[in-house]
């Protein structure tokens, strides 16, 4: 145990001397994260064109303007489907001329390319349409619904959906990066061989580097924590446990999968575009910067299953609250993830090399 | 120091269609400084990397007195100590860091102070290894291979890119291993070393042991009389017939004429010289060198 210990220590101490390292660790994410809380991040009502004939029941339109859901434009018909289609008006609500027929149909046109935003508007009309409906007849409503925030109620921003996908792309980056340059330089350079003529046992060294890499993978994720909740307000939930577990697990995966690149690659040089190759579909489809959602359905069978949409998938289910230890979607990702770690575990401990 | 002999047996390693060790026997007495001496590519690194067990040989094995290495590797890395011909450390710590990561990873290591005070290290205590010179770096390495106080240890071309005065003290921190006990093995490309330092010498090339002993025995046995050398402006060629002559070299500025019988040759040579009235500048006479057994057994330079 002492040798590892003091392994561990050296390791340590020169992550915290390679400044350049360090500072690229975090420059990344902070940069990217303050980018996004600067570029307007308190988008949660929906924009909506509606558009009246002269003779429309004002009604609907006044229920429309008076909720906070909504930021309300009336509009002409052309102008409005023109707003929606170049994505600056969430949706378009066109009113038609007094009632003839007992129902009267309120056509809601919204521009299906930003799936969250259209989601949000068509959910939020339809409710409020049925709203006002009740209130307009005058009738006494059947049912009413008193919603009570399971969670402490909060308009999500930007930010906080990016955080999660931030703290997951780090996870990715810093196992794959950290292995990258650092293990196969010492390979390359024959300082690990030198080791391989003491008694230190191989699985010894393993397992230093890998505590290694997690303990600054789990403080850099503090770092950038700290960072978007107490300097830009993201207003995320931290459920420790589960949150540490899931860190924990993805850098398991991604380290395994650093083995596996500076186990087959000869030269440090070789091994970076390797780690590209890996790590860029991931970074832009497993739900870092936009929801999988938005992704073409047949991609999404894809995406599903890589793992960084698990590692990103939890993070947001935890940070904004809707997953818990007791989900079984919570479950899923951290079974992908531990299958993910087996796999590249197996197949890190058939390529690794010492020289 | 516990004193057993090293024994290598038959050792054989093969990169494809390239024999680097071809079918190695050595026997190496405890407390003696050996020397491995050969051109470039003879495979005195594979052959000391095969004894370390850094190596697997494909064939041949390595005792240390009763106990076989190459199933025991745990004894060899107790036991030894070892300074590879490229050895790097982690850059980012300093001399002592280093130092001490290694004597974690011994049960009864040497002290610090110990090493750097040996390898004239203290003023570099503190600098990290990215910041040491060439000859700072090879003398941490040799600091490392002493870490766990070892009975065998290795040097693979220890003087390489050191200054002479660095050398020289380097020549002193080997003879003190030895008159500790220890048993050194090194390689070299330096005569004057092999010469100075080596207690038993083996010459090789091509993965084959040419001759082995005693460095004067060597002389003795190959050469055993005197060299004979003048300037190339004497105009003497190689085909020159003179008297108890063994061969004439060319070498870089002079003919060198290696005979049986100094004083023969030289009365021939002078006659020669006066037959086909040219002058004998630089002429110099010295009794032969390790460089010039070298030479008679491998045919080519040390220093290609
Ligand atoms: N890993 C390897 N793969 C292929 N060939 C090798 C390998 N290591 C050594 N060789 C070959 O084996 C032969 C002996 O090499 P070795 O390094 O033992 O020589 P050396 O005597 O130490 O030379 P030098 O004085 O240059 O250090 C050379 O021809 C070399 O090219
Ligand atoms: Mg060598």
């Amino acid at each position: 145990m002492k040798p590892v210990i003091t392994l561990l220590r050296s390791l340590l101490r020169q992550t915290v001397r390679n400044r350049q390292g360090l500072f690229w660790t975090l420059f990344f994410p902070v940069v990217l994260m303050v980018v996004f809380s600067l570029l307007g991040n308190t988008k949660s009502q929906v924009s909506l064109a509606v558009v009246t004939s002269r003779s429309t029941s004002a009604g609907v339109v006044r229920i429309m303007e008076k909720s906070p859901l909504f930021h309300v434009r009336t509009m002409g018909r052309r102008a409005a489907l023109a707003a929606v289609r170049s994505g600056r008006m969430d949706a378009a609500l066109l009113v038609p001329a007094a009632p003839r027929a007992r129902t009267t149909t309120l056509a809601l046109r919204y521009n299906p390319a930003n799936s969250l935003s259209a989601q949000q508007a068509v959910g939020a009309v339809q409710a409020l349409v049925a709203q006002a409906d009740l209130m307009l007849s005058g009738r006494p409503p059947l049912f009413r619904v008193r919603a009570t925030p399971l969670v402490h109620a909060r308009a999500s921003t930007y930010l906080d959906f990016l955080l999660p996908g931030v703290l997951a792309l780090m996870t990715m980056q810093n196992s794959l990066f950290g292995i990258g340059s650092g293990l196969t330089r010492w390979k390359e350079k024959g300082i690990l061989r030198r080791f391989r003529v003491t008694p230190l046992q191989p699985l010894q060294f393993l397992g230093a580097a890998i505590m290694n890499y997690l303990l600054v993978g789990l403080a850099s994720s503090a770092i950038i924590i700290g960072f978007a909740t107490g300097l830009l307000h993201a207003s995320v939930d931290i459920p420790l446990g589960p949150v540490t577990l899931v860190l924990l697990l993805g850098m398991g995966c991604f380290l395994a999968f650093g083995f596996i690149v500076a186990g087959v690659s000869r030269s440090q040089e070789a091994t970076i575009p390797i780690i590209n190759l890996i790590s860029f579909p991931m970074m832009f489809l497993s739900g870092v910067f936009f929801p999988i959602s938005s992704l073409p359905k047949i991609l999404t069978h894809i995406v599903d299953y890589f793992p960084l949409t698990y590692v990103s998938g939890a993070l947001r289910g935890l940070m904004s609250g809707q997953l818990t230890w007791h989900d079984a979607a919570f479950r899923g990702d951290l079974l992908g993830m531990a299958v993910w770690l087996v796999l590249g575990g197996a197949v890190a401990a058939r390529v690794w090399r010492w020289e | 120091m516990s004193g057993k002999a090293l024994r290598l047996e038959g050792l054989t390693k093969r990169y494809g269609a390239v024999t680097a060790v071809d079918q190695l026997n050595l026997n190496i007495p405890p407390g003696i400084i050996f020397g491995l001496l050969g051109p470039n590519g003879a495979g005195k690194t594979t052959t000391l990397e095969m004894t370390e067990g850094l190596r697997r040989p494909d064939e041949g094995r390595v005792w240390l007195g009763e106990v076989d290495l190459i199933r025991h590797p745990a004894e060899a890395k107790r036991r030894f100590g070892v300074q590879l011909q490229t050895s790097a450390f982690f850059e980012l710590l300093t001399v002592k860091e280093t130092l001490e990561l290694f004597q974690s990873l011994y049960s009864h290591p040497l002290r610090v102070g110990d090493l750097v005070g040996r390898m004239d290290l203290e003023e570099k205590r503190n600098a990290r290894v990215d910041g040491l010179s060439g000859g700072q770096r090879q003398r941490l390495a040799l600091a490392v291979a002493l870490v766990n106080d070892p009975e065998v240890v290795f040097l693979d071309e220890p003087s390489a890119g050191l200054d002479p005065q660095a050398r020289r003290n380097l020549w002193e921190v080997i003879v003190g291993l030895k008159a500790e006990g220890r048993t050194v093995v090194l390689t070299t490309h330096y005569m004057d070393e092999a010469e100075m330092l080596a207690d038993r010498l083996a010459i090789m090339d091509h993965g084959r042991v040419l001759d082995e002993g005693a460095p004067r025995e060597l002389i003795e046995r190959h050469l055993p009389a005197a060299v004979i050398e003048v300037d190339r402006s004497t105009g003497i060629g190689t085909d020159t017939n003179l008297p108890a002559l063994v061969r004439i070299e060319e070498r870089e500025e002079v003919m060198a004429l290696v005979t049986q019988h100094l004083e023969d040759t030289l009365t021939g040579l002078v006659a020669w010289a006066s037959q086909h009235g040219r002058q004998l500048t630089g002429l110099k006479t010295r009794s032969a060198t390790l460089e010039d057994v070298f030479l008679e057994l491998t045919g080519r330079s040390l220093r290609e």
